[in-house]
């Protein structure tokens, strides 16, 4: 996560797994969007969102951080604190 | 085989009711990989063996999925207990499913249920229903759980 081509590269992921999950088109998708109130997300697209990041980053998303997942910025700044392999 | 949980404790668990409640057994529970084994027995009786074909009795897909989402509940409730304790209402979200053989009656369908990743509102697991060793049906199964208090 050190340089910004990473960062963005990371974003990118991001990005396209939550517009296959929502459905919601990637260009359509704001870093600022909610995911239930704007993409009209529920709970159990935003644990898919979720085990697909557990499944391509390797690491383990705390239960108590999932509900503070609102949306791709704050999925962006807690894989920051999170150590990716 | 002898089941884990008394016959009580699975109607506890599970809201469905004759006829649409599918496991008979719990065979296997593993915690710590978060693993569940499951049997449902398929006797001529099952009433949708009636229709489903009346010359050629199959059990259907969606049955097959229903059970294996009934054995999807059992792994929540073997793993979260502390939810599952306050009878829940389970939502099926998505299901991808895959079905490889036909089952028929006589068959025991052995379920297995993989969790992949489980909070207190949702789960999603990988599911397989197995008869004699053989997978005749694999799902990925994603579902919402909601207490109202």
């Amino acid at each position: 996560m050190a340089d910004k081509k990473n960062t963005d590269k990371l974003k990118k992921e991001i990005r396209e797994l939550v517009a296959k999950i929502s459905e919601v088109p990637e260009p359509q998708l704001k870093d600022s969007a909610l995911f239930v109130e704007d993409l009209g997300m529920d709970s159990m697209m935003a644990l898919e969102v979720v085990a697909s990041i557990e499944k391509k980053y390797k690491i383990v998303v705390p239960e108590e951080a999932i509900p503070t997942l609102r949306s791709l910025k704050d999925v962006y700044s807690l894989l920051e604190k999170l150590p990716l392999k | 085989m002898e089941s884990i949980w008394p016959i009580s404790k699975i109607r506890e668990t599970l809201p469905q009711r004759y006829p649409f409640l599918f496991i008979d057994k719990v065979i296997e529970i593993d915690q710590a990989a978060g693993r569940v084994v499951c049997l449902k027995n398929l006797t001529q009786n099952e009433h949708f063996f009636v229709g489903h074909f009346p010359d050629n009795p199959i059990m259907p897909g969606v049955i097959m999925i229903e059970v294996m989402a009934q054995a999807s509940i059992i792994g929540f409730a073997a793993l979260k207990p502390e939810v599952a304790a306050k009878k829940p209402t389970y939502f099926l979200g998505k299901v991808e499913v895959k079905f490889s053989k036909p089952v028929r009656p006589g068959d025991q369908l052995f379920l297995e249920v993989q969790k992949e990743k489980m909070i207190a509102t949702a789960g999603i697991v990988s599911a397989s229903a197995k008869v004699d060793g053989q997978v005749v049906a694999q799902a990925r199964i994603t579902f919402g759980v909601k207490v109202y208090e």
